[in-house]
C-alpha cells in the first residue's frame, strides 16, 4: 500500500430473506451501523463506493452511487462497482484506489443485494450474467451448473468422494451457529449435506450457498488511524468462460492475487490466523484453499478434515451467513475485524471471487497492536 | 427475466456453430436438474468438451437410455434443437451425442477387459442367425452361442437359442442384474423383450471360448456399456444392394423365404430394418467390420479369420 489505509468502521445487516426491507432500506441499514462505531462524523466521508450486482434486474434500479450518497447531509461524491459476486471487495479495492491518491482521505464502502424480491429462476438466469453471455449461457448452464462441471471434474482427477465434500458445508454451518449474522444457524450434520436434492451434479442444494438480502458497510480512512491497517489489496482476473481456460480444477486469478497481497503486506500463508474464504459452492472452498497456497493440489479437502492454527470462515462462510452477492466481499473483510479482536492474532484475509474465478480480489487486515 | 435473446444476439452467437461440429472428449459433465427459464423443463445434462481442434466448448450431452457419461468418453456433434424464444424463434444448437469410445489411457484400459465377444448387428432377415449357427458349430472349440433370454412366445423354426421366460420374469432379471444388456423391439402384435445375462457370457469365457452374441442397436449399446467397447468384436451384417431400398426389398425376400413371420409381422420387421440401417450410419464408431451378406460362404470366412486372429490360433 502507498499509503496507511485503516478500517475504522464496520455495519451489516443480518443476511436473510427481508420481505420488509428494500435494497434502499438495506444499505441504509449497513451504513448507519458503520457509522455509529465509527470515530469519524458523517461530514467526514468524502467518497462513497457501492457494490452491487443485481439492482436493475431484480429492484428496477440503478444508479445507486447516488442513492447511498442520500443517506448523507452533504452529498459526497459517489460510484457504483460491479463484478458479479466479487463486487464487495471490488468496491474495497477501489476504496484503497482512492485513499492512496490522495482523492479521498475517508471512503465509505457499502456492498449491497436485494435477491429475494425474484423468483429463484430469475436469480438463476440474472447469475449467469456473471459468466460469458456467448459462451457458457446458451448451452443451458446455471452457476450450480458451472460449478458442478468444476466438481466432476475435481473428483476425476483427484479422487475427492462425495463423503468427504459434505464435511465441508457441515463445517460451514456449525461455524454459523455463533454468528447472529448468519441467515442460517443450525448444525446440518455431513450425511443431510449429501441427502439434500440434486442441483446440478454432483452438487447439491446443501452445497450452494443461498440466495440472500443483505447489506454491509464499511469505513476506510488516511485521516482516522486506528487498530486495523489494510496491509494488501489486491485483484486479479481471468477469462470469464471457463472454455477458454486451460484447467477448471484451479482459478489462475486467485493464485495471481495472493501471490501480490503476500509481497504487498511482507506476510506469509504461515502467518494468517484467519481466512474468510469465498465458498459459493462446497467444491470452491477446496480450490481457494488450494489455490491460496494452504493446500497442495487435491489436498484441500484435509483442513477440513484434521483442521489447523489458520480459522477457516469461522463466520460461516458464504454457506451458513448467507451470499447477498455484492454484500460478500465487504462482510467477509468486517468478520476478519471481528475475529481478529477477539483472537488478538495478528493477520486476517479475505477471498473473494466473482463468475468462475474470473475476478478475485484478496485483503490482508493487518491487527496494527497485536 | 430471460437469457437475452433477440434474433441478432442469437445470430452472433451462432455465428461460430460450424467450429463446433468436430469430434471431442468430456473433460467434464454436470446434470442440472432445473435449467435456466426458456430451456426445456427437464433435467440438462451439459458437456465441457475438448474438441479435437484444440477447442473447449459447453454444449448439452444426447444420452441415450441406459447410457452414463464418464470422463474421457468421445462425443459426436449433432444439430438439436435447443430452445424456443419468446417470439417462438426456434434456436438450434450444437449438441454432443455419446459414443462408446473412451480415450484412456491403454494400461488402464487393458486392466479392465473382461474377454472378447463377438457381435453380429443387423436388421431381420440378414442371416445373423444363419451365420451364428455355422460359426459357432465349425469352431465349436473356439467360440459358443449365448442363449437369448427373451419374453416373447416360442415360434416353429426357433432353435434352441431361445431361453423362454415370462415378462415378468425377465423384468425380475433385469431389475437384479442379471441381465445386463436388454431390448424391447417395438411391437403391435406381442410384447417382446430380449436380453443377455452377463452369468452366460462368462461362463463362456471360463470354457476359454468367445461369446457370439446376436444384437440390434440397444443390445449392442448395451453390451458395449457393460463389458466396454474394446471388448466387442462388432460386425455389422448388410443385406446386398445398392441403396436403402434395394436392401430393404432383400429383407423381405428373405423374410418370406423362410417363413416364419406372418405377413403382419414381417412388415413390422422392415419397419425396424429400416431403423436398423439408420443405425448403421449413424452409429460407426460401435462397428469394427462391415460385412456385406452377398455370399454367406464369404461372410462365414471372413469371421472365421477374424475369431481364429482372437483365439490366437
Amino acid at each position: 500500500m502507498q499509503t496507511d489505509v485503516y478500517l475504522i468502521g464496520t455495519g451489516q445487516t443480518r443476511f436473510g430473506e427481508w420481505w420488509g426491507k428494500s435494497l434502499k432500506n438495506l444499505m441504509g441499514e449497513a451504513v448507519d451501523a458503520a457509522m455509529e462505531g465509527a470515530p469519524c462524523s458523517a461530514l467526514d466521508i468524502d467518497f462513497i463506493v457501492v457494490a452491487n450486482m443485481l439492482g436493475e434486474t431484480v429492484s428496477g434500479q440503478a444508479h445507486l452511487g447516488a442513492l447511498a450518497s442520500s443517506f448523507l447531509p452533504h452529498r459526497p461524491p459517489a460510484i457504483r462497482v460491479e463484478a458479479a459476486c466479487a463486487s464487495g471487495s471490488v468496491a474495497l479495492h477501489t476504496a484503497c484506489a482512492l485513499l492512496e491518491s490522495g482523492r479521498a482521505e475517508t471512503v465509505l464502502v457499502v456492498g449491497a443485494e436485494k435477491m429475494t424480491d425474484a423468483p429463484t429462476d430469475a436469480i438463476t438466469t440474472a447469475l449467469m450474467g456473471a459468466a460469458d453471455g456467448e459462451l457458457d449461457a446458451p448451452s443451458g448452464l446455471t452457476f450450480p451448473g458451472i460449478f458442478g462441471l468444476i466438481a466432476e471434474r475435481y473428483m476425476h482427477e483427484f479422487g475427492l468422494t462425495r463423503e468427504q465434500l459434505n464435511i465441508v458445508s457441515s463445517i460451514h454451518h456449525r461455524n454459523g451457529v455463533s454468528n447472529p449474522f448468519a441467515q442460517f444457524r443450525q448444525e446440518i450434520p455431513a450425511e443431510s449435506i449429501g441427502a439434500s436434492p440434486l442441483v446440478a451434479s454432483p452438487l447439491r442444494l446443501l452445497d450452494c450457498s443461498p440466495v440472500s438480502d443483505g447489506a454491509a458497510a464499511c469505513i476506510l480512512s488516511t485521516k482516522f488511524p486506528g487498530k486495523f491497517r489494510i496491509a494488501a489489496s489486491q485483484m486479479s482476473t481471468d477469462t470469464v468462460s471457463i472454455t477458454e481456460r486451460p484447467s477448471i480444477t484451479s482459478f489462475s486469478a486467485t493464485k495471481d492475487a495472493v501471490v501480490r497481497a503476500f509481497e504487498e503486506a511482507g506476510a506469509e500463508q504461515n502467518d494468517i490466523a484467519h481466512l474468510e474464504l469465498h465458498d459459493c459452492f462446497s467444491i470452491a472452498a477446496l480450490l481457494a484453499l488450494e489455490d491460496l497456497g494452504f493446500a497442495e493440489p487435491g489436498r484441500g479437502i484435509q483442513w477440513y478434515e484434521e483442521g489447523g492454527s489458520m480459522t477457516v470462515n469461522g463466520s460461516g462462510g458464504l454457506k451458513a451467513c448467507g451470499h447477498p452477492v455484492a454484500a460478500t466481499g465487504v462482510k467477509q473483510l468486517i468478520d476478519i475485524k471481528k475475529q481478529l479482536t477477539a483472537s488478538g492474532q495478528r493477520w486476517g484475509m479475505t477471498h473473494n471471487f466473482g463468475g468462475a474465478g474470473a475476478t478475485c480480489a484478496i485483503h490482508i487486515l493487518e491487527h496494527a497492536y497485536a | 427475466m430471460r437469457t437475452p435473446d433477440s434474433p441478432s444476439i442469437i445470430a452472433r452467437a451462432q455465428a461460430k456453430r460450424r467450429d463446433q461440429l468436430l469430434e471431442g472428449t468430456i473433460l467434464s459433465f454436470t446434470t442440472v436438474t432445473h435449467p435456466p427459464k426458456g430451456f426445456p423443463e427437464k433435467p440438462r445434462t451439459i458437456g465441457l468438451i475438448e474438441l479435437t481442434n484444440g477447442k473447449h466448448v459447453l454444449a448439452p450431452l444426447l444420452i441415450k437410455e441406459g447410457a452414463t457419461p464418464a470422463i474421457g468418453h468421445i462425443v459426436l456433434p449433432r444439430m438439436m434443437l435447443s430452445r424456443v424464444n419468446e417470439q417462438g424463434l426456434r434456436i438450434y444448437n450444437v449438441a454432443y451425442e455419446l459414443t462408446e469410445r473412451v480415450r484412456m489411457p491403454e494400461e488402464a484400459e487393458r486392466q479392465k477387459f473382461p474377454g472378447y465377444i463377438l457381435a453380429l448387428t443387423g436388421p431381420s432377415g440378414v442371416g445373423k442367425t444363419t451365420i451364428s449357427k455355422i460359426l459357432t458349430h465349425m469352431l465349436c472349440d473356439f467360440t459358443a452361442g449365448v442363449p437369448i433370454v427373451t419374453s416373447r412366445e416360442k415360434k416353429e423354426g426357433d432353435d434352441n437359442e431361445y431361453q423362454y421366460v415370462s415378462v415378468k420374469e425377465f423384468e425380475r432379471l433385469r431389475r437384479s442384474g442379471d441381465i445386463v444388456s436388454w431390448t424391447r423391439i417395438p411391437s403391435d402384435t406381442e410384447d417382446r423383450f430380449y436380453g443377455y445375462r452377463a452369468s452366460d457370457i462368462a461362463s463362456i469365457w471360463k470354457e476359454g471360448k468367445i461369446p457370439v452374441v446376436i444384437t440390434e442397436m440397444h443390445l449392442l449399446q448395451g453390451l458395449a456399456t457393460h463389458f466396454g467397447r474394446r471388448s466387442i468384436l462388432s460386425c455389422g451384417l448388410l443385406p446386398p444392394g445398392h441403396s436403402k431400398r434395394a436392401m430393404l426389398s432383400q429383407l423381405l425376400h428373405r423374410m418370406r423365404t423362410r417363413g416364419r413371420e406372418t405377413e403382419e409381422q414381417m412388415q413390422e420387421r422392415l419397419t425396424n430394418a429400416k431403423a436398423d440401417l439408420r443405425f448403421f450410419d449413424e452409429s460407426r464408431d460401435l462397428f469394427d467390420h462391415i460385412l456385406v451378406n452377398e455370399d454367406l460362404d464369404d461372410v462365414v470366412q471372413t469371421l472365421k479369420g477374424h475369431v481364429l486372429a482372437l483365439a490366437n490360433v
